[in-house]
């Protein structure tokens, strides 16, 4: 029965190291932390796999995987140049808006990376979340541990904040 | 009529999820097919989105990191449920799963490994327990289904390249068919935090797995132990470590790794 526990976590959880993988590359925006954090994600999830009460594979392991990400980044705050958990309502939004001018002027190439970079990982979060994952939102509010009315409007300001890099730079 | 009621952008991105309640979609539907400004920015968005969707990167796990969280998972036992276990009741007691078959093996070598491994180390601080932990760990794994090569292969013009650009340095892959070893494949797998090559033979039944990797270390002869019906040879010479592990019996084992040692 535990081999089959096993088997279990190797046929559906196992293939998502892809989604992981790319939620942490976002998250933390490093391939070597990426690396290390998925690996600590899978082992948690593997230890706690004998009691996930069933549902969506993939948000459970993405909720357990973004944990680490968090727990990770908080012992290296000072490592990044913007606040992993700055919110976007903090500061002012023309300067924002300058932020994201320079970074397209800055290159002409991967300006979405830029961009991306220079937003609050809240807001990378639910982009990935959603645009490559499709998760549904309360899929997404149960990963990012808040209400389904909190992801709506971040979605919503993120598309409108890349929107304008993505015109500028067509 | 709802003209003067134009629709947030907020309304809109959920509209293009699916994610409104049905009565508010229709109210933003009937709305978008009246105001050109609301529809105008609908358009936009949709065309956003699909720029994200289509520019947001996508990585890909490497094969390293695949192979690292097989090695950790096989070497950890998952925590089962108090309130899930039949005996449980009053004596809320944490029980490991515990495998059958070869992990099973694992989980009791990695117990066992102790003794063993500290006559290894013992012997000229040459390597870690982890590193023999984690080899025999990584062994065991190869047996579940389909873990055991990345590339699958009898013929070594096939195996021996595969490792190019996968790792700095290229593993040993001589031909010992004829001498009753023939080869199976190989794969990149994960042994005391770094990538290392794996190359699969086989006797009878058997299989045998070899770990190679560069090191600093000078040489060091072969040193043999037995854990759990599982041999392990290791040694070092010009630069490489190895080690050689497999269920087979210790003398043919022995013959094998001289062979290889030799070629
Ligand atoms: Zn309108």
């Amino acid at each position: 029965m535990s081999q089959n526990l096993h088997e279990r976590f190797e046929q559906t959880v196992l293939p998502l190291i892809d989604d992981a993988y790319t939620l942490a590359r976002h998250l933390l925006r490093d391939e070597h932390d990426a690396q290390d954090v998925v690996q600590e994600a899978y082992l948690r999830a593997w230890r706690y796999y004998a009691s996930f009460r069933g549902g969506d594979e993939r948000a459970w392991l993405l909720t357990i995987l973004r944990n680490c990400c968090y727990t990770w980044r908080g012992g290296r705050r000072d490592a990044e140049h913007v606040p992993f958990d700055e919110e976007l309502h903090g500061l002012d939004a023309s300067s924002r808006y300058a932020a994201d001018v320079r970074a397209v002027d800055d290159s002409d190439r991967g300006s979405l990376e830029a961009v991306l970079g220079r937003l609050p990982a809240q807001f990378r979060e639910v982009l990935v979340l959603r645009e490559l994952d499709e998760l549904s939102y309360k899929d997404i509010a149960r990963v990012t541990g808040v209400p389904v009315g909190t992801v709506m409007s971040r979605l919503a300001r993120a598309r409108e904040r890349l929107r304008r890099v993505l015109k500028r730079s067509a | 009529m709802s003209q003067a009621l134009h629709s947030t952008h907020e309304a809109l991105s959920a509209y293009v999820d699916g994610e409104l309640t049905p009565d508010r979609a229709r109210e933003v539907a009937e709305h978008l097919t009246t105001c050109m400004q609301c529809s105008a920015e609908y358009e936009t968005l949709l065309a956003t989105i699909a720029a994200l969707r289509a520019n947001l990167e996508r990585y890909q796990a490497p094969d390293v990191l695949r192979a690292r969280v097989r090695t950790a998972i096989a070497a950890t036992p998952s925590i089962s449920e108090p309130a899930a276990r039949p005996e449980g009741g009053a004596s809320r007691r944490r029980r490991p799963w515990v495998w059958q078959g070869g992990i099973a093996a694992a989980l009791l070598v990695s117990a066992a490994l102790g003794s063993g491994i500290t006559l290894l180390a013992s012997r000229g601080r040459t390597s870690t327990p982890d590193v023999a932990a984690d080899v025999l760990a990584s062994h065991v794994r190869s047996l579940m289904p389909d873990h055991l090569t990345d590339v699958r292969s009898s013929d070594q013009h096939n195996v021996k390249p595969w490792f190019n650009g996968r790792l700095d340095y290229s593993p040993n892959v001589p031909r010992l068919e004829e001498q009753g070893f023939p080869l199976v494949g190989g794969r990149v797998d994960y042994v005391g935090g770094r990538p290392v090559a794996v190359v699969v033979y086989s006797r009878r039944q058997h299989l045998i797995n070899v770990f190679s990797w560069p090191t600093r270390l000078g040489d060091a002869p072969l040193g043999v132990t037995a854990t759990n019906g599982y041999n392990m040879i290791h040694w070092r010479s010009r630069g490489v470590e190895r080690w050689v592990v497999s269920d087979l019996n210790a003398s043919e084992l022995r013959s094998f790794t001289e062979l290889l040692a030799s070629s």
